[in-house]
């Protein structure tokens, strides 16, 4: 594991001992070192997990969590140049600081064997997330995002740690791998119900769930484009990996207590999915789309049947490339619009022809076309839950028609029709802004080709 | 008299142009015909600068165009040199050192799974993944053997019948 985190955290001196015109090259170049080197992670044993060491292990779960983390700091690191191109070097190098710092975090929590030492860092990424977004945001509405988001979480998470030491002092240990084998069944006593909440109830404000989904569009929309990258990609996994694991010890209470999470998400879903289809902002929509793709996870994790845990992981790693994909796509036409209005930069099919064709397989990809695993995730989803209830099969293909309507509503508005008149003088796209969307497109289509790895720890 | 006629309509044409805002003279015009004259106006200065709009068509004045010093560039920088190297660092490690190498590192990783290892029963537990592609092409060649030889593809009975001891049949 030091072979991640210590090159991780070298990027920050890496960074402000750069010359200022090399700051940019050095840390995308260090951190696609970085991620070549998680990859390695990904040869993963069935029955037991890599066990680096007292304070790391990874399993076929974390694996592909990690290594979507240390992918996307580059892509966050090119993407984030242009809107930089202004600011001070000592504020372009605090900001690759933060994003450096906040990589570190989410590396440890993704790894952390003991629970205590994962929700102080599932804390600490708070911070450097909330730096981002305040300082470097556009409007003025980001303090608001970022007061949502802090305290939204922070709420959320307080009685985790309470339960935590809970558990540590009746059970003895906190370790993950120790504590999968000593689970004792816990029966349905009011404290224990309060116990499951307490457990339970910091990732679902994290996923999040759709009653407590409010930071989520403010946050993604306020952010800089590195902020709703990593807030999309990565830190609502945290959420969907936190259950995961946290599920482990509240056998079998999660049976009767999932019920009203459960009837929140399915609901939730084909709420969010139809308020997509009413949002005039670009960023607003792929929030919310955000949500509604992370309510199949919460729907999968909380019926705990083999099928639906592999479906989740596999939809975690897709919805995050995807999702990035998209806030990169928004962005390149905020960088050019200056305005997140949707109607107000339309047809640019005819302008930007390469850009289009990006945003056509994101689109496609996020509709959950065969055979990404978008698809493979939200079938097992579909399946599992249908075996769970029947009745949740109405429900979930009314939410996928609905997130492929929303998916077409969006392309054919930025893309279809007749420009309006002051994007005639919009400038070409970058190299760089094409480089940025295949390198979130050519790995989502590669684990096309062998998704095994992104199945988790059941497969 | 017409002469004066025009020259007054000149110079009310002149002050409307001065006051409104309309295209002004740039250099000194005398009629040959009459006395008339356009000259530069001596209320420039108080007159609104064009354009007096600016319209959402216009770039953004702190939008600055990478195109315009350096039509090559691709993104990265204003320095022709440093936007260079960073798209080609960007390229080299990020497809053909990460998405190359790290596809081939996957695309060769080990099927076998750890058979056997790890205690008896922990719940989650994988079991279908094990050496599954080993099985599978155990499986064709066992049955192109079988299938060449006329023996049946599978035997009803899992184990030899003939190695199973059991105990007599005590009356």
């Amino acid at each position: 594991m030091l072979k991640i985190i210590i090159p991780t955290t070298m990027l920050i001196p890496l960074t402000w001992l750069s010359k200022p015109n090399m700051i940019w090259i050095n840390s995308t170049t260090h951190s696609l070192l970085i991620s070549l080197i998680s990859l390695s992670y990904l040869n993963q044993f069935s029955d037991n997990s890599l066990n680096f060491s007292l304070l790391f292990f990874s399993d076929p779960l974390s694996a592909p969590l990690l290594a979507l983390t240390t992918w996307l700091l580059p892509l966050m690191l090119t993407a984030s140049q242009n809107h930089l191109s202004k600011e001070t070097i000592a504020r372009k190098k605090l900001y690759i600081t933060m994003l450096t710092l906040l990589q570190l975090f989410l590396i440890m929590t993704f790894t952390a064997t003991e629970l205590i030492m994962f929700y102080i860092l599932f804390e600490a990424t708070l911070a450097p997330t909330l730096i981002i977004i305040t300082r470097w945001g556009n409007q003025t509405e980001r303090l608001n995002a970022g007061l949502y988001f802090l305290f939204y979480t922070l709420v959320g998470s307080l009685p985790l740690l309470i339960a935590l030491l809970y558990i540590q002092n009746t059970t003895g240990s906190l370790n993950f791998l120790i504590a999968q084998y000593w689970v004792k069944p816990i029966s349905t006593t009011w404290s224990n119900i309060f116990l499951w909440l307490a457990c339970m109830m910091a990732f679902m404000v994290k996923m999040p769930l759709y009653g407590l989904h409010l930071w989520l569009p403010k946050a993604h929309v306020e952010a800089p484009i590195a902020g709703s990258m990593v807030l999309a990609a990565v830190l609502l996994k945290l959420g969907g990996y936190g259950m995961m694991r946290i599920t482990v010890l509240l056998n079998p209470l999660t049976g009767q207590m999932a019920y009203p999470f459960l009837m929140l998400s399915l609901w939730g879903m084909i709420m969010t999915s139809s308020i997509c289809l009413r949002q005039t902002d670009l960023k607003s929509l792929i929030a919310y789309s955000s949500v509604s793709h992370m309510a199949l996870v919460i729907v999968a994790v909380l019926i705990q049947t083999p099928w639906s845990y592999m479906g989740a992981t596999a939809l975690m790693i897709a919805h995050g490339l995807t999702s990035s994909m998209l806030f990169c796509l928004a962005n390149s036409n905020y960088e050019r619009v200056h305005s997140r209005t949707m109607i107000l930069a339309r047809g640019l099919q005819t302008l930007l022809p390469l850009m289009a064709a990006w945003w056509l397989l994101a689109s496609l990809a996020n509709l959950a076309l065969p055979p990404t695993i978008n698809l493979l995730g939200e079938l097992f989803v579909m399946m599992a839950s249908f075996s769970w209830s029947n009745t949740t099969i109405a429900l979930m293909g009314t939410n996928i028609i609905i997130t492929a309507l929303y998916s077409l509503y969006m392309l054919i508005t930025t893309l279809r029709g007749k420009q309006t008149d002051h994007v005639k003088n919009i400038k070409p796209s970058f190299t760089r802004e094409n480089a940025l969307m295949a390198l979130h497109l050519l790995p989502l289509l590669l684990l096309s080709l062998n998704p095994k790895i992104v199945l988790g720890p059941i497969h | 008299h017409g002469g004066r006629a025009v020259s007054l309509c000149a110079r009310r044409l002149w002050a409307v142009a001065a006051t409104r805002g309309l295209p002004a003279a740039r250099v000194r015009w005398d009629s040959s015909s009459s006395r008339a004259v356009i000259a530069p106006s001596a209320v420039a200065g108080k007159r609104t600068p064009e354009p007096a709009v600016r319209w959402q068509e216009d770039p953004d004045v702190e939008d600055e165009n990478l195109y315009e010093k350096n039509p090559d560039s691709h993104g990265y920088d204003r320095d022709p040199v440093v936007d260079l190297w960073n798209m080609r660092v960007v390229f080299f490690f990020g497809f053909s050192v990460v998405l190359v190498l790290g596809s081939t590192f996957i695309a060769y990783l080990p099927d076998y799974r750890c058979m056997g290892c790890g205690p008896p029963h922990v719940y989650p537990r994988a079991s279908a993944s094990r050496m599954q592609e080993w099985a599978r092409r155990e499986a064709e060649r066992l049955v192109k053997y079988r299938e060449a030889n006329g023996l049946p593809i599978m035997e009803s009975n899992c184990f030899d019948p003939s190695k199973i001891q059991l105990p007599e049949d005590e009356d």
